[in-house]
């Protein structure tokens, strides 16, 4: 029984993790219609100006400060001096619907040659801003430690953050308005383009956060970050891609169910734990679990 | 029809000719690209054509590599009987995922196919008998005496790979040219005008799934023999980031592009290298170059070329006598 | 009509331009390969960025320092010695593009020092070394399989054995820890199961065994291994693995307040890596390890003592751990082997003086080198050593008891072999 606790409880934490990279992820596509493969270099990107920030100060909230800022002006860089120059070129041709996902890709590609240029590939590590002892139980320990809370409580203030921008201010709305309906929005007088820009770089800054956090109990490379991206998109799916809320459970789900698979099968089979999750959501219920009937679009 | 044909011949003359002549980094260079230019038209057949991204195209060499390495080790068949496996193996697996693909659009089809490229290799390290990290030796033998003591095993794997390329290249571009070549570019152009002709949009999607895996398949089966070797790493992410690559720079709908994206495929990490020594031998530019040259590549091209550069170009000669 | 025949052109053109740009010029094939009358160039491939990185990637810099060392002072009969590392990742496939790299276009002499088994057998057989008789001079792998010189005749093995580490182990865990619950983590692939293999022949057996894929490594697949451990009451446990996965097991048990004695394998002890990749060197603290080499920090070894000077000199900022120590070793073993096979070299020169005369060669570990006309293997045996707090290795029980030993179902036997003595200046003089 308590194996199962231990597990869950793991799971909740890395689960957490996956959450801001599916909120980011879903935060683009709401507002562009592209899932953004480049937003694991970005975090890895902010991750690693955060990196150095963190091991030079000694204090890691400080480099999670920088790479929230430094994701959200990549984030915003990316839309500004990237989409909307490829929007204007590619809109014809057989390749028309390939051309946003490899650009992303080509973005993905470029962002890391140039960090391992900078950082090459050797193994980073930041020291973690609490300790990883578990926790004692009884007469045992715990996997379960206190960086794991600690990870859980910054996803739950981001999280709350986003709701109350999302629901109570004047950009959420603008935000939520140009996603859902751009073009009566703009009529309504909102600046789409500069909102879908501030959207970009608020989802930086997420991947930001999950960069770091991810990093805090493990290893930062180039490549670090392709598994978070990867079961950043499941997760999204298993939402929707539409629904924030949704991509939070989906990923809270996804975290707790492969834990469980790492722990009572085996390591190799974590992935394609994870993959079959989303064939299985995408066959049964296509739109997501948090679906209300609206067709899906794109 | 017998013109393609006296056309391939001639091409396999030349091409065996020319591999007589260069030396063995080279022709093990050839091998490659003959492997990447099968990989290639797979995807543009998929991509270019039905109009479905996939970037897991890796996955699916995957599948073909394993599938010729377990018969040809353990039924020990002859080698053509190893490619053929790798053929249906991957065909068949296609089809199934192809069931669940025609359902999914643009970026679903991407993602879903992402994280096919990443989970199945790891399948590998699950099961013993797919030989785990390691991965399973392919192993095609010497080349057959009679042809010398110069005759160099990579030789021997340029002549098959190249053979290969060929055939594949040949049915590729029948099948193009025929009814379902048309119909899959009318689904992707008018999805819904092809219904109301009568086309089964979601089964002629499936077909074209099938068929390049199938393609992908043996491709894989080529590169398992060019490094002697299958292993989940061969089949890894960044190959079939590559592949995409050398679609887009190929033209994406273009068959005869591919013979061109495969050698920028080749091409680049050379150019890659010889630029890094010129600059400084740092291992980081030695390992990173390639890739930002690549990435800048594919932005270029999506960007101002989204078609190919080869569609550009023909723009512009058309353009050019009108003035 | 007229767009077929232009689409056959670009058919064409695009075929023929394609090949044709694959052109290169003929190279002239007189002397031997690599040779010139002031150089011979070496290659190496090795993991420098990637999982296994850690560590690994200083064994290239460190021999290209002792090179340095020897060049400055007279070369090889006055060939300077150039080393071409290339990064494989620890890959099987990559290792394959970097061979043929070294061998095709950078026409390297000889390869010095590849690094891993699956990479090795993947790279042996498809770059057909053995055919091109491209010398592979002290294989940075245990695998006992390339002991086998009807299969591997240009090859020669360095280290002592994984199934001989196992079978010092196994004799070790009779001795000292008999009636414990053994707990072991290995390395999915031949590494591990090499050692396996060995155990289960010398008849231990593990109440739990936890095996885990290269690559996988990380903080969270290790929490999986210390619950299995735990959960089967392990009391000692067995380390088969590289040292990117001692760091998460040891940070990770640390944690969870998990403390067995722990037995770790002489490929995954290194204390410095081990800091660099953020575990404190404290975790080693009691560790028991078998031992081929003294320990980098031990100043009044001779080599060491020379390898640290040379470290200092020619590979500036670099800590000196096992890693250097190995790098260091392995270039002077080349050079020796460079010189055995005299002024006219020739790969089937170096071939032969290895065989002839490589079981004489001076090395740093304490063993004896099993080079002959029938064997390829290098080293031979290990003795046990306990970790201090700082991650140094003190022989067990205060001196070192070397043990013996094959691959096979030879005996385990208490050696008393004296390792030759450093070259002086460590500048060998062998001929």
């Amino acid at each position: 029984m308590q194996k199962v606790i231990e597990t869950l409880l793991i799971g909740l934490s890395t689960g957490s993790i996956y959450a801001l990279m599916s909120i980011a992820l879903v935060l683009v596509w709401r507002s562009t219609r592209v899932v953004n493969f480049a937003q694991a270099g970005q975090a890895m990107l902010s991750t690693y100006i955060g990196f150095e920030i963190a091991s030079r100060s000694e204090i890691f909230w400080l480099g999670l400060v920088f790479a929230i800022a430094a994701g959200a002006l990549v984030g915003a860089g990316v839309d500004y001096f990237f989409m909307r120059v490829l929007f204007k070129h590619a809109t014809s041709g057989p390749a028309a619907v390939v051309a946003p996902v490899i650009a992303t890709l080509g973005l993905l590609g470029l962002i890391r040659s140039i960090v391992g240029l900078t950082w090459g590939g050797e193994f980073r590590s930041i020291k973690a801003p609490a300790s990883t002892d578990g926790f004692t139980v009884g007469d045992g320990t715990i996997p379960f430690s206190t960086l794991d809370v600690l990870i859980i409580a910054t996803v739950s203030i981001i999280l709350i953050a986003l709701a109350l921008l999302f629901q109570r201010t004047n950009l959420g709305l603008a935000l939520r308005a140009s996603a859902y309906a751009p073009e009566i929005a703009q009529l309504a007088g909102i600046r789409t383009a500069r909102t879908r820009t501030i959207g970009w770089s608020i989802a930086g800054g997420v991947g930001g956060v999950a960069g770091m956090l991810v990093t805090s109990n493990n290893f930062l490379s180039p490549y670090s970050l392709d598994l978070l991206l990867v079961f950043g998109f499941i997760a999204a799916v298993i939402g929707g891609l539409e629904s924030m809320a949704g991509s939070v459970i989906g990923a809270l789900v996804l975290g707790i169910g492969l834990t469980f698979i790492l722990n009572y099968v085996g390591t190799s089979l974590v992935f394609i734990g994870g993959f079959s999750v989303l064939i299985l959501v995408l066959l049964i219920k296509p739109d997501g679990i948090m679906a209300k009937g609206k067709a899906r679009r794109a | 029809m017998r013109k393609k044909i006296a056309l391939f011949i001639l091409l396999g003359w030349v091409l065996l000719i020319i591999g007589d002549r260069v030396d063995e980094l080279r022709v093990y260079q050839g091998a490659q690209m003959a492997m990447y230019t099968i990989a290639l038209a797979s995807i543009v057949l998929l991509t270019g054509y039905s109009g479905q991204v996939s970037l897991g195209n890796g996955a699916m060499m995957a599948v073909g590599g394993y599938g010729a390495a377990l018969t040809l080790n353990n039924l020990g068949s002859p080698i053509w009987f190893a490619f053929l496996m790798a053929v249906v193996c991957a065909a068949l697996f296609g089809a199934l995922l192809g069931t669940a693909a025609a359902r999914l659009s643009g970026p679903y089809l991407a993602g879903t196919t992402l994280a096919l490229a990443v989970g199945l290799p790891a399948i590998a390290n699950q099961f013993k008998f797919l030989g785990g990290e390691p991965g399973l030796l392919f192993d095609v033998g010497f080349p057959p005496e009679r042809f010398g003591e110069e005759f160099t095993q990579y030789k021997w794997f340029f002549w098959i790979s190249t053979f290969i390329a060929l055939i594949a290249l040949f049915m590729t571009s029948n099948i193009l040219s025929s009814r379902f070549g048309r119909t899959w570019r009318g689904i992707r152009g008018h999805s819904l005008a092809a219904e109301l002709c009568g086309v089964h949009s979601s089964r002629m999607k499936i077909l074209a799934f099938t068929v390049s895996s199938a393609l992908a398949g043996l491709a894989g089966a080529v590169l398992a023999m060019n490094i002697s070797l299958v292993a989940p790493g061969a089949y890894a992410l960044s190959l079939s980031f590559a592949l995409v690559t050398g679609a887009v720079l190929a033209g994406i709908s273009s068959l005869p592009g591919v013979v061109f994206g495969a050698f920028i495929l080749v091409a680049i990490p050379e150019i890659a290298d010889a630029l890094a020594g010129r600059l400084g031998d740092a291992d980081k530019l030695n390992h990173y170059l390639p890739g930002l040259i690549v990435s800048i590549l594919l932005i270029l091209s999506v960007i101002y070329a989204p078609n190919g550069p080869g569609e550009n170009l023909r723009k512009h000669l058309r353009k050019k006598p009108a003035r | 009509m007229i767009r077929k025949t232009r689409r056959k052109r670009t058919w064409f053109a695009a075929a023929v331009i394609a090949s044709g740009s694959l052109f290169a010029t003929a190279l002239p094939a007189n002397a031997e390969t690599g040779v010139s009358a002031t150089q011979i160039k070496l290659g190496i491939t090795l993991p420098l960025t990637g999982a296994a990185s850690p560590g690994y990637n200083k064994i290239g810099n460190a021999m290209n320092a002792y090179f340095k060392y020897v060049n400055d002072n007279g070369g090889v009969y006055g060939r300077k010695v150039t080393l071409i590392q290339k990064d494989d990742m620890y890959t099987p496939q990559l290792a394959i593009a970097k061979t043929n790299e070294l061998i095709l276009k950078d026409k390297v002499f000889a390869l010095v020092g590849p690094l891993g088994t699956a990479n090795f057998t993947a790279t042996h057989k498809s770059v057909n070394l053995a055919k091109r008789g491209v010398p592979s001079l002290f294989l940075n792998t245990g695998f006992s399989g390339f002991a086998n010189k009807k299969n591997y005749p240009t090859s020669f093995m360095i280290l002592p054995s994984y199934a001989m580490e196992a079978k010092v182990v196994a004799q070790f865990l009779k001795e000292s820890h008999a009636g414990k619950k053994l707990g072991l983590v290995y390395q999915n692939d031949e590494f591990g199961i090499d050692a396996l293999g060995a155990f289960t022949a010398a008849g231990v057996k593990f109440d739990v065994s936890v095996p885990y894929t290269s690559g996988s490594q990380s903080a969270a697949t290790a929490q999986t291994w210390v619950s299995q451990l735990a959960a089967g009451g392990a009391q000692v446990v067995v380390f088969f693995g590289v040292t990117s996965a001692t760091a998460p097991l040891l940070a990770v048990a640390a944690g969870a307040k998990y403390a067995p004695q722990w037995i770790l394998g002489s490929v995954g002890a290194d204390p410095l890596t081990l800091q660099a990749l953020g575990v404190p060197v404290a975790v080693l603290n009691g560790a028991q390890t078998p031992a081929g080499n003294p320990s980098p920090n031990d100043t009044s070894d001779e080599y060491v003592k020379q390898f640290q000077e040379i470290n200092t000199k020619y590979n500036t900022g670099v800590a000196f751990d096992d890693y250097v120590l190995q790098g260091m070793n392995l270039g002077l073993m080349t050079v020796q082997a460079l010189r055995a096979a005299g002024q006219n070299l020739t790969r089937r020169g170096l071939i032969r003086a290895m065989e002839t005369k490589g079981s004489t060669f001076a090395s740093v570990a304490y063993s004896p080198l099993g080079y002959s006309k029938t064997s390829n293997v290098g080293h031979t045996g290990y003795f046990m050593a306990v970790m201090g707090p700082t991650g140094d290795r003190k022989p067990l029980g205060g001196s070192v008891t070397l043990y013996t030993t094959d691959s096979g179902s030879g005996p385990v036997v208490k050696s008393t072999f004296k390792r030759p003595a450093m070259p002086a200046k460590g500048l060998p003089t062998n001929s």
